[in-house]
């Protein structure tokens, strides 16, 4: 019975421990993701490849020629979407338009899936930006809940997001890209 | 007498016809006065629903097209820097339609899967008094994803506002 105690007296302060140690690193850092800029990052080239994390109160993009970062207290709205895009890449891609027999056209069928992250927030002189940054899929919803959870502001919770259909009647899916 | 009243046909004709070219071309004229600069509001859509990248990319696209054309300022929603500039012109914008359409639809088969969007670009004075709107179309039908409808959209609504406000520059 003492050993028992002792036991849980020691796995207990363990567990806290553990707890508020991953707190406070989802609070620093979460693990970053492979991201494309599209459009909107000030002095950053459209379609820039970079990678995508939320650090320290930041939405950080780290990108062949510097750092860019959004405060989350800034970002007023955060919205996710899906995707698909071509599966065979650029360059192959528009090579194979020239295939014989529609082969080119057949390629394009083959797609993969990604997310977009679409942000908009104000700057310190109060004026309104917004960025559009494409991720692996499934990636961009676990960016949004960590940068509400660390103060970033949105209207539409993914629950609301699932339940709100767009008026066009087409899916998802296509809408951008 | 004939040739009176066809004297009279003919001179209510050219009438009619400078009539007509005076006010298309007021349309497109150059504005009397010197541009301060101008601010770019936030796109609106309602009632129409366009995915929030739309609007982002919409909004994006003109910014950096206004500035590519000459506009030396190019201010943005709500900043406060555009507080005190005289001669502000404030381009609103309303999406009248969207048409998603579909980029694998455009790949597969060439003619289907067109996406296309119609803003309605009005451009206003500080005291909200009309200086020019017309409704401006973007379009992608062939190659490119659909966000590029908002590029193509950009530049059609840059080259109007450059058109009317600084000509008066002599750009």
């Amino acid at each position: 019975m003492i050993m028992k105690s002792k036991s849980l007296l020691r796995t207990v302060p363990l567990l806290f421990a553990a707890v508020a140690s991953s707190d406070i690193r989802a609070q620093q850092s979460c693990q970053s993701v492979k991201a494309v800029q599209i459009i909107g990052l000030p002095a950053v080239k459209e379609n820039a490849k970079g990678t995508l994390a939320v650090e320290n109160r930041n939405l950080r993009f780290v990108h062949g020629k510097g750092i860019s970062d959004i405060s989350t207290s800034s970002i007023q709205d955060i919205v996710t979407g899906t995707d698909s895009q071509k599966a065979v890449g650029k360059t192959l891609g528009t090579i194979s338009m020239a295939a014989p027999y529609g082969g080119g056209r057949f390629l394009s069928l083959f797609r993969k899936k990604i997310d977009t992250l679409t942000v908009e927030y104000r700057d310190a002189d109060g004026a309104f930006h917004g960025v559009i940054f494409r991720t692996p899929s499934g990636k961009a919803d676990a960016i949004k809940q960590e940068l509400i959870a660390q103060g970033a502001h949105t209207t539409l919770t993914s629950e609301q997001a699932e339940t709100a259909k767009p008026s066009t009647g087409s899916s998802p899916k296509e809408q951008a890209q | 007498m004939r040739n009176g009243r066809r004297f009279t046909t003919l001179l209510a004709f050219c009438a009619f016809l400078f009539a007509g070219v005076v006010l298309y071309a007021g349309n497109s004229q150059p504005t009397g006065f010197k541009v301060g600069g101008i601010q770019v509001a936030t796109i609106q859509s309602d009632p129409i629903s366009v995915p929030a990248e739309f609007h982002v990319a919409l909004y994006e696209n003109l910014v950096r097209q206004l500035e590519k054309q000459g506009f030396e300022h190019v201010y943005r929603d709500g900043d406060r820097n555009s507080a005190d500039v005289p001669n502000l012109v404030i381009l609103h914008s309303t999406v009248r339609q969207f048409k998603p359409g579909s980029e694998k639809a455009r790949q597969v088969t060439t003619v289907a899967g067109a996406t296309s969007i119609r803003v309605h670009c009005q451009f206003t004075d500080r005291d909200g008094h009309t200086l020019l709107e017309q409704d401006v179309t973007g379009k992608v039908r062939f190659f490119g994803g659909n966000l590029r409808a908002t590029y193509d959209f950009a530049k059609k609504a840059s080259l109007i506002a450059s058109k009317k406000f600084l000509a008066t520059d002599g750009k």
